[in-house]
């Protein structure tokens, strides 16, 4: 039988089509993918005998870089002396070295679920630490799904302690409302008369600040707010104008400033503006744009300037002069020297907070006795009055209660020149 | 005539890449399917823009604007109880909307802008997601606000027998395959013309009854669709999206990818896409392999190689390649053989 040249072409393509379809079918997919549930004592991916890997996505590079690179750094420092000294030894009674695996997300959601996705195929067994309420709620629902630990996020949002919406999530640092609360409850105390000016970024960061702050001044007589206003934060961290703000702020004879902004660059213009119309109110700065090093001593903001700077804490700040001198304070300075790219004393207290929680996630690792997920949370979510190096007198970490963070308590700070020093009230 | 330029090469090149992506997420692991879909979903925003930029040679930094804007449209729909109610049928209304909600925005962008030119045209689409994060932020009924909202509506029904990240893999590239197909037939047919007569002089196009008003308005609303149906698809491998979708700096990061895929070029379009989506990948390997960030590095490093080497994009490599071995060939027949007589028959 003779074909025509079209004729065997099409054969011939039709061939090896089928060929090459068989070929690929026949590797079939290997492992086992998310949604297959694991007996118990199967181990879950990401732990051996001897190692477990912790994943962190998280800003490295853009606005947030600064307080980003910190939320891994502390991490990266504990566990790598950790390591060094042999390692954690776990509940069920093998040794194994902490790898921490580090993923940018530059503060963009959609990375942030895409490095979620990349830690499940280079086989990380949980992730946390990192910054951002956007970012960690870009991955939040895809980690319930895959039954897969997202523990000790740095952001104030409650959802991730919330445990029915979050069955895998835990949050580390104190919530919007419980930094916002304490800073509303400072102003009451000394009983003069207060007019407090609000400015806070439309999102839930801003929103919770200002509803913890009137919770915390509710009933008070001595505590007025005068004006509230708002700005919108622009995407990826990069620095907002909020120079018309100020100025209308200003003019409301506001002698407080409640400042509920989460972005550094935003803060320092802000503050350089201030000085410059010469509208210096006390200063109630969030957790997160509180630093000394990263704000407060940059070059063209004049501290000194304001009367009073408060804020809230649950962690000794690096840059304090007695920070050695704390438990664990030099080890702080050595590892992180050692085992990460900070130049000198971390400028954000982010770097701390990473480190508290790298000794939380070392007492879950003690207490779990199966190499699993499941094992992992369930000790996590039982630690109580323990309190990690670092941590301030009257905050402890608690992770027992429905709805709180690890972290339990703030106290609230003034800024000396230098750092900060616990004050109860205002002057 | 070469092997390559044969329609059986062709066609032969055709069923391959279709078998091999319809076997491919069977045997990948999830993390290759779940990066193919967002290439197909990028590769549909950069087609968007090339339409607009590549082929009628307006500058658009607002594409990004309608991505999310489309994606916002589907997750309106998908949320809303009636939505919900609908089944597989809200999804399908989600989908039309993310394509006509933007194709309209689009138009009336288009209707107002197209009357400029140049420079001024590309500053009037910078405004796009320059007011679109701000309101997405502000109307949170409808946008969830600023930490953004989730939508998970792309789980791989039971019918399927695939796992979810096989599922958005064939939605995605199956619905981009179509929109590339449909590009591809629009840019080669009358329009695509009247983009290219519109891109290369304006007063030609008019003088040759071909309305450079109405042909911009068209390549507008049909990249602003086409952006919103990259919307749709970013909906399907995210299930979440937030204001940050909309960011000036993502649409300005498609421009980028344009150009170093290749404008005015379908296969750039794809080169795009993937570009757009692995750049942050590679920098995170290099970087927790060096612990040095290089994104920006990289990102500057090959605009400019495309810049200066290849102007036409990643597209033209083939091209330059072809015309720089004939060169070396010609270079040889000419130093050999001076006088040697043309073949009429070779170009």
């Amino acid at each position: 039988m003779r074909m025509t040249s079209t004729g065997r072409r099409s054969m011939a393509i039709a061939a090896s089509v089928g060929v090459l379809a068989l070929a690929l079918a026949g590797c079939s997919r290997g492992g086992s993918t998310g949604g297959e549930t694991s007996t118990s004592s199967a181990p879950s991916p990401g732990i051996t005998d001897t190692t477990l890997t912790f994943g962190i996505t998280t800003p490295l590079t853009g606005g947030t870089a600064g307080p980003g690179n910190c939320t891994a750094d502390g991490a990266i420092a504990y566990f790598g002396a950790v390591n060094d000294a042999g390692g954690v030894k776990f509940g069920d009674g093998k040794t194994r070295k902490i790898e921490i695996k580090t993923y940018d997300d530059q503060y963009v959601a959609a990375n942030a679920l895409t490095n979620f996705q990349q830690m499940q195929a280079d086989g990380v067994f949980a992730a946390g630490l990192g910054l951002g309420t956007p970012t960690n709620q870009a991955w939040r629902e895809a980690a319930i799904d895959a039954q897969f630990p997202q523990v000790l996020v740095m952001t104030g949002d409650p959802t991730f302690s919330d445990q029915t919406k979050s069955p895998w999530q835990l949050g580390l640092v104190p919530t919007y409302q419980m930094e916002g609360e304490a800073l509303g409850k400072l102003l009451t105390t000394d009983g003069k008369p207060h007019k407090v000016a609000i400015l806070s970024q439309n999102d839930d960061y801003g929103k919770g600040y200002v509803e913890g702050f009137k919770d915390g001044i509710a009933g008070s007589s001595n505590v007025t707010v005068v004006q509230e206003l708002t700005y919108e934060v622009p995407a990826g961290g990069a620095a907002a104008d909020v120079s018309s703000q100020i100025t209308q702020l200003a003019a409301s004879g506001a002698d407080v400033l409640l400042n509920a902004v989460s972005i550094t660059p935003t803060v320092i213009n802000e503050l350089k503006q201030m000085v410059s119309i010469g509208w210096t109110p006390n200063l109630l700065l969030p957790s997160n744009t509180n630093s000394p090093g990263g704000i407060l001593l940059q070059d063209g903001v004049n501290a000194a300037a304001f009367p009073g700077i408060y804020t809230t804490a649950f962690s000794a700040a690096a840059a304090s002069p007695t920070f050695a001198t704390l438990d664990g304070g030099q080890d702080f300075l050595d590892d992180i020297a050692k085992y990460t790219k900070q130049q000198g004393v971390p400028a954000f207290p982010h770097c701390v907070w990473s480190w508290i929680g790298a000794q939380i996630l070392e007492q879950a690792f003690e207490k779990m006795t199966e190499p699993t997920r499941e094992s992992f949370m369930t000790a996590l979510r039982s630690i109580s009055g323990f309190t990690p190096t670092l941590m301030l007198e009257g905050t402890s970490i608690d992770t027992t209660t429905d709805g709180h963070p690890a972290v339990n308590a703030v106290v609230t700070q003034k800024f000396n020149g230098k750092g900060y020093a616990d004050a109860d009230s205002l002057g | 005539m070469s092997w390559y330029r044969s329609a059986w090469f062709r066609w032969i090149v055709a069923v391959v890449v279709i078998v091999v992506l319809a076997v491919l997420p069977l045997v990948a692991d999830p993390f290759a399917n779940q990066i193919i879909a967002k290439i197909a979903t990028f590769a549909v925003a950069v087609l968007g823009l090339n339409v607009v930029m590549g082929y009628a040679g307006q500058v658009s930094l607002g594409q990004i604007f309608f991505v999310g804007l489309g994606a916002y449209a589907a997750a309106a729909v998908i949320l809303s109880d009636w939505g919900k109610a609908l089944g597989f049928g809200g999804i399908v209304i989600a989908f039309v909307l993310a394509v006509a909600v933007p194709g309209v925005a689009g138009l009336l962008v288009g209707l107002a802008a197209a009357r400029l030119r140049g420079l001024a045209i590309a500053m009037v689409t910078i405004a796009l997601p320059l007011v679109g994060v701000p309101l997405a932020k502000r109307f949170s009924d409808l946008t969830g606000g600023a930490q953004g909202e989730s939508v998970r509506f792309s789980k791989a029904p039971a019918w399927s027998g695939l796992y979810d990240d096989q599922w958005q893999y064939y939605v995605c590239v199956v619905i981009a395959a179509v929109v590339f197909a449909l590009v591809f037939f629009l840019v080669r047919g009358k329009y695509g013309r009247a983009f290219a007569i519109v891109k290369s002089n304006e007063h030609v196009a008019g003088a040759m009854g071909v309305s450079p008003y109405r042909t911009k308005v068209l390549a507008m609303t049909v990249a602003a669709m086409v952006g919103g149906v990259a919307g749709f698809l970013f909906l399907v491998v995210n299930q979440y999206t937030s204001p940050d979708t909309m960011g000036f700096g993502h649409s300005i990061e498609l421009v980028i990818s344009t150009i170093v895929g290749g404008a005015g070029s379908i296969v750039g379009s794809i080169i795009g896409g993937v570009y757009y989506v692995l750049l942050p990948l590679l920098a995170n390997q290099i970087s927790q392999a060096t612990g040095y960030n290089t994104q920006n590095v990289i990102e500057g490093v090959v605009i400019l190689l495309a810049l200066f080497l290849l102007p036409g994009g990643l597209a033209s490599l083939p091209r330059v390649i072809r015309r720089l071995a004939r060169r070396r060939r010609g270079h040889r027949v000419a130093g050999g053989t001076a006088a040697a007589p043309t073949n009429p028959n070779t170009k």
